[in-house]
């Protein structure tokens, strides 16, 4: 892959264009969603306003998080079929946030979520590392063990808590956005560690575009590979155990949305990492509009995180088809 | 087709046989619970048992049998979904009553030689149905009938309280733990919905279904006059009730919400269809007529 001088040009119309995508997608969602054609009273339509909102600005900065993580695991293992949810990591972040709420305290659950994730990263890194490289087979594996295991780990706690706890467990283990108790403030992290991490990727995607053409490659060119990684963990951890203390473990966002940028933008990081922010953010909302339009014909709406995973299902079998034999082949 | 007939006759004397061995010949009335060991696998037949006066006969009971007090110095042996079979064993129970819907453990139970009853209560008439199943079972019948008697007095008594008042709708809720994505609300026809009419509200929740769970957008659009969340154990913790208060305070629009009439009652009665859902009818009547308990007319 060469790597072409990008224009200040290119670049600022990858981030308006993206920005308007999103943005045309909120408005959009909050039009529909906020059920202007159902009218009782102002202070009703300021509810569903505010139901809208909270559901629009929820999925956007978890989208825009995952969708950022999917892209910097799935570069720096260089490895398509990374994403959170796979490879643990939204696992870990679960399993933090469930024993931070059921044994410790509601409010610790970021933190909480937070260390799950970056410890899963870190496990799964050093079985999968075979004498300084990345075996994809390992990886993946190590990934669907890793989860396994997190499984049984919530599994057991479940076992321990009342049946309507464990209901509970059940049904936050499938991702949601919209709740009744609007947490703003963690949204707001959310979002500020969102735009943080774009902001960082930014500076760190010269070196993803290094790294995905080969670590030798990289390293020969002055990218400090094991810092790279180190700082980009860190930072991927830190944004998915936040998403998952909002809303859940809510899957397949972090794969989809990497790799449709891909198809329509070609490999460059320097245009993804600011197109998955806002295409993620996008991806999201829209799946929590349509689990608010489905309201309408099915009661209860089935969850976004149900939604995403069954599409990212089908896409996750079509990149193992795909790109996969690729990878797999090189390495 | 000849050997599926053969199989089927023989069920069928099997069953009849089976049926004759406990619903014609009574079993043997048993005083001071020298033969009869009963486990009861489930919270309101262990109250039940109590009230019919069986307590004594009382051998075993589920993690989450709490009441009455004395309940709790019986050993728990789990629930109907995971049972200590080998604990059951050695209790050398003869009979156990649970609520369940499956029937493996009732195999289970029978093939050890357990008389094992599966009873329902998910509405009123059906919680009377188990209370008369257990006193067929153990020779109590008159206790049954006097159980049922006093139960229809008490929740006649709460309807006598709250007659000639508005009915408002009410929205009865469970909290959620992690998350308050959605709440889980009485449906009509379940025995809280029941409970609700006896003390003089009508169900907010419009359709017929067991434990439905609504999110905002739905709670918003029924628009509940008050609103009962049911926060027992640990979610009745004075934290997570004022976070409770807070998640509602979220949507004014509801009327419930506008006007303070946010409940958050942390007795778990309220939802157990036993022996005292008459108290749990005047709890709730307290709650949606306040009026009531400050004795107004």
């Amino acid at each position: 892959m060469t790597l072409h001088p990008l224009s200040a040009r290119r670049y600022a119309l990858t981030v308006l264009v993206w920005a308007a995508v999103w943005l045309a997608v909120s408005v959009a969602a909050v039009a529909v969603g906020s059920r202007p054609w159902v009218w009782n009273s102002w202070a009703q339509a300021l509810d569903y306003l505010r139901d809208t909102l909270y559901g629009v600005a929820t999925a956007s900065v978890v989208g825009g998080a995952l969708a950022l993580s999917g892209l910097a695991f799935q570069a720096l293992l260089r490895n398509p079929l990374a994403s959170p949810y796979i490879l643990g990591v939204s696992g870990g972040a679960s399993l933090g946030v469930i024993l931070s709420s059921l044994f410790v305290s509601v409010l610790l659950q970021p933190i909480f979520g937070f260390f799950g994730a970056l410890v899963t990263v870190g496990i799964v890194y050093t079985i999968a590392q075979r004498r300084g490289r990345l075996d994809p087979y390992t990886l993946i594996l190590t990934g669907v063990i890793v989860n396994a295991f997190y499984g049984a780990a919530i599994m057991l706690t479940m076992g321990l808590v009342s049946p309507e706890t464990r209901g509970d467990i059940a049904y936050w283990m499938m991702g949601n956005i919209r709740r009744f108790d609007l947490q703003w403030g963690l949204a707001a992290v959310v979002g500020g560690l969102a735009v943080g991490t774009a902001v960082i990727f930014a500076f760190l995607a010269k070196g993803f575009n290094l790294v995905a053409v080969g670590e030798d490659t990289a390293g020969a060119l002055g990218v400090r590979v094991d810092r790279l990684r180190h700082v980009t963990f860190v930072v991927a951890s830190l944004v998915t155990g936040a998403a998952v203390a909002l809303v859940g473990p809510i899957g397949f966002v972090g794969l989809i949305c990497p790799h449709l940028l891909r198809v329509l933008l070609g490999p460059d990081h320097r245009r993804l990492v600011p197109a998955c922010l806002f295409f993620g953010a996008a991806f999201l909302v829209l799946a929590d509009l349509a689990t608010s339009v489905l309201e309408g014909v099915v009661s209860p709406p089935p969850p976004v995180g149900v939604l995403t995973a069954m599409a990212g299902g089908p896409f996750f079998i079509y990149l193992l088809r795909t790109r996969w034999r690729k990878v797999a082949k090189v390495q | 087709m000849r050997r599926y007939d053969t199989v089927l006759f023989l069920l069928c004397g099997l069953s009849a046989i089976l049926s004759a061995g406990c619903g014609e010949t009574e079993p043997p009335e048993m005083d001071g619970g020298d033969a009869l060991r009963i486990l009861s696998l489930t919270p309101n037949v262990t109250e039940m048992l109590f009230a019919m006066g069986l307590g004594d006969s009382v051998v075993g009971r589920s993690t989450w049998c709490r009441y009455p007090p004395e309940a709790l110095a019986l050993p728990a042996v789990g629930d109907t979904l995971h049972i200590n079979l080998q604990q059951v064993i050695a209790l050398e129970p003869t009979m156990a009553f649970m609520i369940t819907g499956r029937t493996g453990i009732i195999r289970g139970l029978e093939a050890r030689g357990i008389r094992a009853v599966a009873l329902r209560s998910d509405t009123l008439p059906e919680m009377f149905e188990s209370i008369r199943t257990i006193g067929r079972e153990t020779g109590r019948e008159e206790a049954a009938r006097r159980l049922i008697e006093r139960i229809e007095a008490d929740l006649e008594a709460v309807r006598r309280r709250v007659a000639g008042r508005p009915r408002p709708r009410a929205l009865f809720a469970f909290p959620m733990t992690i998350g308050s994505a959605r709440i889980m609300v009485a449906g009509r026809g379940t025995f809280v919905d029941a409970l609700l009419e006896v003390a003089g509200a009508e169900n907010a929740f419009p359709d017929r279904a067991h434990w439905p769970t609504v999110t905002p957008q739905k709670a918003i659009a029924m628009r509940p006059e008050v609103i009962i969340i049911n926060a027992t154990g640990d979610s009745g913790a004075p934290d997570r009730i004022e976070a409770i208060r807070q998640a509602w305070a979220n949507w004014p629009s509801i009327p419930a919400v506008a006007a303070g009439r946010v409940h958050v009652l942390t007795e778990a009665y309220l939802t157990i269809p036993g022996p005292r859902v008459g108290l749990a009818a005047g709890r709730l009547a307290e709650a949606i007529h306040p009026e009531v308990k400050e004795g107004r007319p």
